[in-house]
């Protein structure tokens, strides 16, 4: 029998130490891979850092496939859950996903975020990204590049999140 | 093009001025269409021994009981086509019978319980079925406008089986005053759809004379991404 869905409704303020899970930034998987950081800062429309956002993350494994069930009493493999700190900051170490294009699916949950917002984040040449067919509506546009995350030392990707406003990142209807 | 577009318009929209805090963090570019099912994937996989037996039980976690009215919650989390999401993560949190939370940001005048955190979580059994024992909420004050309470609520953290059944959302309680004037309440369109996010009083399936009976079901989206026979 078909159901009404049960609507979104904001994370609110205080939701840190319900969700708050040991090493929740620390991304695992059954396979060994290549160990990468995600790491940037969520902004608001007045460019002042989103200091009570999280930020999950899900993604293929190193070898590209669905992450493998984990056992015992150990968070799930290949999902990420971190907060923002009082700059707005983020860092999820993780390993590079596999697959043609290497990406991760976010989503960003605050107050003043009635549902979660939704995008993807590309660990990948911006020509490349460019290409994948399901930002196709998106192709020609300079805004792209808001999806895609800069290398910078070794291993790690910067990439900086704005809500709303000049430089906004691009979300999925999802 | 937004999102209004899309089917499943019954969840709030992200700009919604009634919500001071929608204000800058609401997009206003458009948000990308993207192919039908590109997030429609299998999703994360808890291990049962995440959740410790007794996490729960949000009225055992001090020395002694938490103040206020003990209350059982109990319901059902359901896919769209009314099938038991099973074995499947639930996380809560909620202000104190004072209406205060255990959060060091919480600057409402009202008194921390030692003997309640506020903060519990369980899995789904093979019918969907989840229960909590734990104490009726508070309103609190908040800052959105003049003399504004929110109405009392239990914060619900779900994830289903995958991407696109994750759900965050608030349990409300039966004739609450303040649901008629909440805006994140009212941010759903739907008088219908708002109802559901309402528990109803089930006075049997509390403890006599010891604890309240509540329940509240949960319907996720993406009914195709249950996994059969789990
Ligand atoms: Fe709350």
């Amino acid at each position: 029998m078909a159901q009404g869905r049960t609507p979104s409704q904001t994370i609110g303020p205080f939701f840190h130490e319900a969700l708050r899970w040991k090493d929740g930034g620390r991304v695992t998987f059954a396979e060994a891979g290549q160990a990468i950081v995600l790491a940037g800062r969520v902004l608001d429309g007045a460019g002042a850092p989103v200091t009570d956002a999280m930020v999950e993350t899900w993604q293929l494994s190193p070898l590209g496939r669905t992450p493998a069930a984990a056992s015992g009493d150990a968070k799930p493999h290949g999902f990420g859950r971190v907060e923002t700190g009082p700059d707005g900051r983020f860092r999820i170490e993780t390993a590079m996903p596999g697959g043609e294009l290497p990406c991760i699916d976010v989503a960003f949950f605050a107050r003043g975020l009635l549902k979660p917002l939704r995008t993807r984040v590309y660990l990948a040449p911006l020509e490349k990204v460019r290409a994948d067919p399901v930002l196709k509506a998106l192709s020609a546009s300079e805004r792209v590049k808001t999806l895609v995350a800069e290398p910078t030392a070794a291993g790690e990707y910067r990439w900086d999140v704005r809500l709303q406003g000049e430089g906004e990142t691009v979300f999925f209807a999802a | 093009m937004n999102d209004m577009t899309r089917p499943d318009t019954l969840d709030p929209p992200y700009l919604y001025p009634g919500y001071g805090s929608t204000l800058l963090r609401a997009p206003r570019e458009p948000l990308l269409q993207i192919p039908a099912g590109t997030l429609d994937v299998p999703g994360p996989s808890v291990p049962r021994g995440f959740a410790r037996d007794g996490e729960n039980d949000l009225t055992r976690h001090g020395k002694s009981a938490p103040l206020g009215e003990k209350m059982i919650l109990t319901g059902r989390l359901l896919d769209a086509d009314g099938r038991p999401v099973r074995r499947s993560l639930v996380e809560i949190w909620q202000a104190n019978a004072s209406g205060r939370y255990a959060h060091p940001g919480d600057r409402h005048d009202a008194p921390l319980d030692p003997n309640f955190s506020g903060i519990g979580r369980t899995f789904t059994d093979d019918e969907g079925r989840y229960r909590f024992v734990t104490v009726k909420p508070g309103a609190y004050p908040w800052k959105n406008h003049a003399f504004a309470w929110r109405p009392q609520h239990i914060h619900f953290s779900l994830l289903g089986n995958a991407p696109v059944q994750r759900l965050i959302t608030q349990m409300y309680f039966p004739g609450d005053p303040l649901l008629a004037i909440d805006p994140v309440y009212n941010s759903v369109p739907d008088e219908a759809a708002r109802t559901r996010m309402v528990a109803a009083l089930a006075l049997e399936s509390g403890i006599e004379g010891i604890a309240m009976g509540y329940t509240f079901d949960i319907v996720l989206g993406g009914a195709r991404a249950t996994p059969l026979g789990i």
